[in-house]
């Protein structure tokens, strides 16, 4: 009777309303969103432009002002240099922020007057004034610079006009990714160094010098690896080139498959894991509704996830892990990744080299005679083949000499004489032998084509474009603003109480900061910082606004080139996520790591 | 006839039994003290009784209304048990005016006129009229205390549960917290009270009970308890504590 | 004074020489922080620089293409607003008072500043001509400088004198600030500046007469000023009526709907509609309402109460997703709001009859701006929108606002919830909002939007901009809500619990009050970035007061050329947004003070 009763009244019971609520709303939710999309079919329907992804693997016919291809040959490929050009700001505005910020930060807690009050300025007008007025500032100032003049062609070690600035920079020679690879190596030795010096300190109680020990040990194996002791990590390539043959060659339903059972696998164990801790012997296996909903949640998600690896979702993954180069054109995918890696970390790598590009615009090539065969050493300078170069206008013939750029022996030559190849395609491959893995090369003025057309050449030291200048000064000194209260609000935070306590220990000044403020503040820190750093990526977008190629500008190229305004709009949401994603897992990393300190 | 009744209580967090099976009945008018060492599950069993934990097993009846997960139920029970809580949790934003007439306006829907009436005798019957138009953040602990006792009241509760009310007080003012609530207990309150007061327990309490690890181990007279406790657990309590 | 010589040493020795490193940062910092006072003043006296381009478009900068004919709209919106701030500054009238030498400190900052640049301004400028060689020009003769620096001495002098006298005269800090405020007024009549003036030919008459800074503005203004001073006084008079002070709160929320909707728009009002669809609408509802109110108490009423709310609300709901006037749509959900307070309010018949008369004056407000709002225009410009340069920027920042603030609340409230298939929603909807810059989302609102409309449904670019604005600042403000409900004791809601409260009254009535006064600085940050990004729209070709300063007047030939002067009307616009930015702050941080959140 009771029971029953209970039962009867099920429209009071507060888990019933509670589930009712929460389906009522789930659906309202789904129909919402469902009548949205099903507009879009209809409108897609009725203007006869489908919702494709087709336009990744087509090639867009634009060309990029600045980044990694400036014709780039696929519709992902032209996405991925505005990512690069995003990451590029990205990354090293964080740090030029951090640094800024930091300084500025001190600067406002200055017993110093006027750098107390210059920085308050600064901060002042900087975080007053909308970061697009400032950026478009920026550019409106660099424009003011003189123009490029044909007086000026040559090699310069700086250089500043309206098209922007150019510096000296250490250029990538064929060696420079194992090169790279060995001096992570060498810091993590170092580093290893250092703690095994500490702790032998700390158990025999003398000095040991870790400090000294780390650095020259450090500089000691950066000299060794500059004159060739790196090629010892060459290794890693022969793997990674085993690793790219093996996934390129399974097909692709394996990798959806493999998915698919790796999710279930994943799956089970968590809910299986749960159901467990709910059979301990101090539980007795009682549930509650919000645990059995887990336990739902947990499959529906399973068997989403499953179903998406398992259509068209999951083989365009697949086909991008296993880099079908035929859809997307672009050097993205696993096999692609390992592919490079091993082309550059093999222990003698080798190199495609081009037709040396002369001041004039030419479009193909035609190999007269070879000069080498394969397995002939040559040295720098040597001349490798007799060839003609056809210049654009007229298709008019110049004799010219191709010589090698690097010392090493040739493998293979691919082009027959008396054929022609377009510039930028591959005609013979070398085995370089040496070279340092980075030379400085310094700005050069050039002057290119018909138009008489003067710009500072991609090939010789580091040019920024205004655009970039603009974007990543604006951007940069933004976010230090904000930085540098961050900053001075996390040492503020411990200051007071804390450098007392230090004070009365019998610390002093610089070991106070260093031991006792700066590692308490940095924790109250990174949180807020993330943030920042987070609003300087997704700034970094204002970049349209001076035309430089980030991904948002990229992206509105392309739709406006194919019309697919949505799939764009999707892959800037996953791209920035993505980003987001990471910026914050690194912090996060970093915040728990000075969690486990603190206890 | 017995105003709370309950059977068997049992209540886990995740895998953790914070109570194991108490079985208890006060009588109308009763006041019962509850002690017993931290962590032993009393802030739990009393937060069940106005379901401020649910219980997973076992009943709870109070005034002839069992706790179920009828919202009704629910309703019901909370206009008629009030609670005082160790931290206060006066509302900061509310004059102490507005935090003991919010409830009767909002919940009980007197007009304002009545409300603000009921709230002055309140304040005065536990003696601090004056202070009806200061905020919480400007009073001392003691008589934040005895706001909350008439925020509780003022819902004009069959039954007042306090939690600990003075071990957040310093002892200077834990005096005038008790002697608002001895004048609560003589004026024929049932109450339930969790604390360590002893002096308070032998005065006032009809009824003591320790509990021990979720379970009640000893339910005793005042005198008995402290005089004669039965069981080892509540010798050693009373040893730590006196 | 021997004394004062004295303290002013140990204050330098202190501040600016304590050690070295610090004697050489106080060089270095005041050679960069003279080198940049000098580049400014140089780059604002350039003979290049034509600031007149800046003067001269006023008119375009604020309203753009607002029709002259009806400029009279213009100056009601302005008009209402300094009344209104008249009447506030005169309610919340400041007891503080300062002192006449207060006052000429004042004044003596400004004559040392006015040294400053006399002393500071370099005499030399680089300009850039035509074939864009740089060149070196005297901008700043040495016999100008000497001219000014004269008086500004003279003047630094008088006020230092005028400073150190003691005198004994106090004035209350809110009369000091309509003093204040009449100085720019009497020198809008007494400056003069060239204006430019075209001779038959259509050619710029060079040198350029002068003219009054405003002088087509100045009669307004000043009238203007005139109503800020009455109500002022007017406001001064009531300054303890606390009836005075709500009803005011609430003005200031409606003024700007009203401004947008009846006044700049000039609606074009449809008499039949009026008659046969509002005001039956208006009464209808207002009946319902009315009704419920008298009766509540009646013990019948208040049984099937809750049954009532509910059908209430599911019609509503339903109405919300059907094609009816939208009006009987807003009043529905008002209609809902009321009911749910309804019981709590109205026991006596004192009671129940001021709440008959809010609810009225209520539904006759939304019925007014709705009316309004929803009305088409009969202002007509070439444009796609009335709203252009700053009233646009302005009615971007508040409508954005205005609905991207509840919006945050309620998606905080999901977030927060502890309902796990809402707080799943939730937490997906403010997190994808978030990820993707600002600048996409206008681009969504530009491009793809329309993919997702009804066909046949479309809106301008401006409705469909202020509807992503809603969500991506509502999805940061709930970012910035949520903050604040984490920040509440979980006692607050054991207590609400154990009084016996429903959920809603303890989200209303405890969690939210709270919450909201813990996060008032973030909020107000929050809406100055939104103030800030408002900017954004010029990429996606709307005209707002950057596009005017930018792409307009940049491109501006016909009859005046102003090609090329876009880095003056940059300055401008900085230096426009900064005043606006850098006072809100500086207001809400005075505010935040006075609510003595800093302290926790
Ligand atoms: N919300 C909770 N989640 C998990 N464990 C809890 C929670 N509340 C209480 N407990 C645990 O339940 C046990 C009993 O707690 P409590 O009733 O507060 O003890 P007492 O009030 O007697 O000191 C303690 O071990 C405590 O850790
Ligand atoms: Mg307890």
């Amino acid at each position: 009777m009771k029971s029953a009763l209970k039962y009867l009244l099920f429209f009071r019971n507060v888990v019933f309303l509670k589930w009712l609520s929460q389906i009522v709303f789930l659906a309202g939710f789904i129909s919402i969103v469902l009548r949205y999309l099903g507009n879009a079919s209809t409108n897609f329907a009725s203007t006869n432009i489908a919702f494709s992804w087709d336009f990744l693997g087509e090639t867009p016919g634009v060309s990029i002002a600045e980044g990694m291809y400036t014709l780039p040959v696929s519709g992902l490929q032209m996405l991925q240099v505005g990512m690069l050009n995003m990451l590029r700001i990205t990354v090293t505005g964080i740090f030029a922020a951090t640094i800024l910020g930091t300084l500025l930060g001190i600067a406002r807690l200055s017993k110093n007057y006027i750098v107390e009050k210059s920085a308050t300025g600064i901060l002042e007008i900087v975080r007053n004034v909308p970061l697009l007025v400032q950026i478009l500032f920026f550019q409106a100032l660099i424009l003011t610079l003189p123009r490029l003049e044909v007086s000026e062609i040559g090699t310069y070690t700086f250089h500043a006009s309206a098209k922007g600035l150019a510096f000296p920079w250490p250029n990538r020679e064929p060696n420079a990714v194992l090169f790279m690879v060995y001096f992570v190596l060498v810091l993590y030795i170092a580093n290893q160094i250092f703690k095994w010096r500490v702790r032998t300190l700390e158990k025999e109680g003398r000095e040991t010098y870790p400090t000294l020990w780390a650095v020259v040990s450090f500089i000691v194996l950066v000299v060794i690896g500059w004159y060739g002791g790196f090629r010892v990590v060459g290794i890693i390539g022969l793997i990674a080139g085993f690793l790219s043959t093996g996934l390129e060659s399974v097909p692709g339903i394996f990798y959806q498959i493999l998915f698919s059972v790796i999710t279930v696998f994943i799956g089970f164990r968590v809910t299986k894991r749960f159901i467990d801790s709910k059979k301990s012997e101090e539980a007795q296996g009682i549930y509650s509704d919000d645990d059995y909903f887990k336990i739902i949640f947990n499959v529906v998600i399973v068997v989403l996830l499953v179903f998406l690896f398992l259509t068209s979702f999951g083989a365009s993954v697949s086909k991008f892990l296993v880099g079908d180069e035929l859809t997307y054109k672009a050097d993205w995918g696993l096999p692609q990744l390992f592919h490079g890696i091993e082309n550059k970390l093999y222990w003698f790598p080798m190199h495609d080299v081009e037709i040396e590009k002369e001041n004039v615009e030419m479009k193909k090539a035609e190999i007269i005679n070879w000069v080498v065969e394969p397995g002939s050493k040559v040295e720098v300078g040597d001349k490798i083949a007799d060839a003609y170069i056809i210049r654009k206008p007229n298709e008019e013939k110049i004799e010219y000499e191709i010589v090698a750029k690097y010392a090493g022996t040739i493998e293979t030559l691919y082009l027959e004489e008396g054929k022609s190849l377009k510039v930028g395609e591959e005609f013979y491959e070398i085995q370089v032998t040496e070279g340092d893995p980075f030379t400085l090369s310094r700005p050069r003025i050039e002057q290119t084509g018909t138009t008489k057309f003067k710009r500072y050449s991609d090939d010789y030291g580091k040019k920024l474009s205004v655009g970039y200048f603009a974007t990543w000064v604006g951007v940069v000194l933004y976010t230090a603003i904000f930085i540098s209260e961050v900053v001075r609000a996390g040492i503020m935070a411990v200051a007071k109480g804390q450098s007392e306590a230090g004070l009365s220990l019998g610390f002093r000044r610089s070991a106070l900061l260093r031991l006792i403020v700066i590692p308490q503040a940095i924790r109250v820190m990174l949180p807020p910082m993330g943030n920042q750093y987070l609003n300087l990526a997704k700034n970094t977008s204002l970049g349209i606004a001076v035309a430089f190629p980030e991904i948002v500008a990229v992206g509105q190229t392309l739709y406006n080139q194919e019309g697919q305004t949505l799939p764009v709009f999707i892959v800037w949401m996953i791209f920035y996520s993505t980003v987001s994603l990471t910026i914050s897992s690194i912090i996060n990393f970093y915040n728990r790591k000075l969690k486990i300190v603190e206890r | 006839m017995s105003i709370i009744k309950t059977n068997d209580v049992k209540k886990w967090f995740g895998d953790f039994q914070a109570l194991k099976g108490i079985s208890m009945e006060v009588q109308e008018g009763e006041v019962l003290v509850i002690c017993g060492p931290s962590g032993s599950g009393k802030s739990t069993f009393i937060r069940c009784i106005n379901r401020l934990e649910q219980h997973q097993e076992g009943e709870i009846i109070v005034d002839g209304i069992e706790l179920t997960n009828d919202l009704k139920n629910i309703e019901a029970i909370r206009s008629e048990v009030g609670m005082v809580f160790q931290s206060f949790n006066l509302f900061p934003h509310l004059t102490v005016m507005q935090n003991i007439t919010l409830a009767p306006i909002w919940v009980r829907k007197k007009s304002r006129s009545e409300s603000e009436e009921k709230a002055m005798e309140l304040l005065t019957r536990v003696g601090i009229p004056e202070q009806a138009s200061k905020f919480p953040g400007q009073l001392s602990g003691g008589q934040q205390q005895r706001v909350a006792i008439a925020r509780a009241l003022a819902m004009e509760p069959k039954i007042m549960l306090f939690d600990e009310p003075t071990s957040a007080l310093d002892p200077e003012m834990i005096k005038e917290v008790l002697d608002a609530m001895k004048e609560l207990a003589l004026s024929g309150m049932t109450m339930i009270v969790v604390t360590h007061e002893m002096g308070f327990a032998k005065e006032v309490a009809d009824r003591v009970m320790l509990f021990d690890e979720g379970l009640m181990v000893e339910e005793n007279t005042p005198t008995e308890f402290f005089d004669n406790p039965q069981n080892d657990r509540t010798k050693l309590f009373l040893s730590q504590i006196l | 004074m021997d004394l004062e010589y004295k303290k002013s040493i140990a204050w330098i020795r202190e501040n600016l020489f304590s050690s070295i490193p610090s004697s050489i940062l106080t060089v270095a910092t005041s050679f960069f922080v003279l080198g940049f006072f000098r580049g400014l003043f140089g780059f604002a006296m350039a003979s290049d620089k034509d600031w007149l381009s800046v003067l001269n478009n006023m008119q375009l900068y604020m309203v753009q293409a607002y029709p002259e004919e009806d400029f009279i709209r213009v100056w009601i919106s302005v008009g209402l607003a300094l009344v209104f701030a008249g009447m506030s500054i005169g309610l919340w009238k400041s007891t503080e008072e300062s002192s006449l030498s207060d006052v000429f400190s004042k004044f003596l900052k400004v004559s040392l500043a006015f040294l400053f640049f006399t002393v500071v301004a370099p005499t030399f400028s680089s300009v850039t001509d035509n074939d864009g060689i740089i060149q070196t020009e005297e901008s700043f003769p040495m016999e100008t400088r000497l001219q000014l620096l004269i008086p500004s001495a003279i003047f630094v002098v008088v006020f230092f004198v005028l400073k150190n006298v003691k005198l004994n005269y106090k004035f209350n800090k809110s009369d000091l600030l309509c003093f204040y405020l009449a100085i720019p007024i009497v020198l809008l009549w007494i400056i003069k500046l060239p204006t430019i003036q075209l001779d038959s030919s259509n050619q710029r008459i060079i040198p350029d007469p002068l003219m009054p800074i405003a002088d087509t503005t100045k009669i307004p203004w000043t009238i203007i000023f005139g109503l800020f001073l009455a109500f002022y006084f007017i406001g001064s008079r009531f300054k303890d009526s606390k009836n005075m002070k709500r009803t005011m709160s609430i003005s200031w929320v409606l003024l700007p709907l009203f401004i947008f909707s009846w006044i700049f728009k000039k609606p074009e009002i449809d008499l039949p509609t009026i008659l046969g669809q509002d005001i039956p609408i208006f009464i209808g509802i207002f009946l319902i309402g009315a009704l419920t109110i008298t009766f509540i108490n009646n013990p019948i009423v208040e049984k099937y109460f809750s049954i009532y709310l509910g059908v209430l609300i599911a019609i509503t709901g339903i109405a919300l997703f059907i094609s009816i006037p939208i009006l009987l749509k807003s009043a529905l959900l008002l209609l809902v709001l009321f009911t749910i307070v309804i019981p709590a309010v109205s026991s006596s018949a004192k009671g129940k009859r001021n709440l008959i008369i809010v609810w009225g004056v209520s539904l006759f407000t939304l019925s007014v701006l709705i009316r309004g709002g929803s009305s088409d225009t009969q202002i007509i410009v070439q444009q796609q929108s009335i709203f252009g340069g700053f009233s646009l920027t302005w009615l971007l920042a508040i409508f954005g606002t205005y609905v991207s603030f509840p919006l945050g609340v309620l998606l905080a409230l999901g977030r927060n919830s502890k309902l796990p298939i809402v707080r799943l929603v939730c937490t997906g909807i403010i997190e994808l909002t978030r990820s993707v810059p600002y600048i996409t989302w206008l681009f969504f609102a530009s491009v793809t939007m329309a993919v997702f409309l009804p066909e046949g449904v479309n809106f301008e670019l401006v409705v469909r901009v202020l509807m992503v604005t809603a969500f991506f600042s509502g999805a940061y403000f709930a970012e910035n809500i949520r903050g604040g409900l984490q920040s509440i004791p979980k006692g607050q809601y054991e207590a609400a619990d154990a009084i016996g409260m429903s959920p809603f009254q303890k989200t209303s009535l405890i969690v939210m009050p709270q919450a909201l006064r813990a996060i008032i600085p973030t909020l107000v940050s929050s809406a100055i970035t939104a103030f800030k990004d408002s900017s954004l729209v010029t990429i996606i070709g709307l005209i707002d007061f950057l596009t005017i300063g930018k792409v307009i007047i940049g491109t501006q030939s016909i009859p005046v050329n102003f090609v090329g002067h876009d880095r003056e009307n940059l300055l401008f616009i900085a230096f426009f947004y900064w005043i606006f930015t850098f006072t809100l702050s500086r207001r809400s941080m005075k505010v935040e003070k006075r609510l003595g959140l800093g302290e926790r």
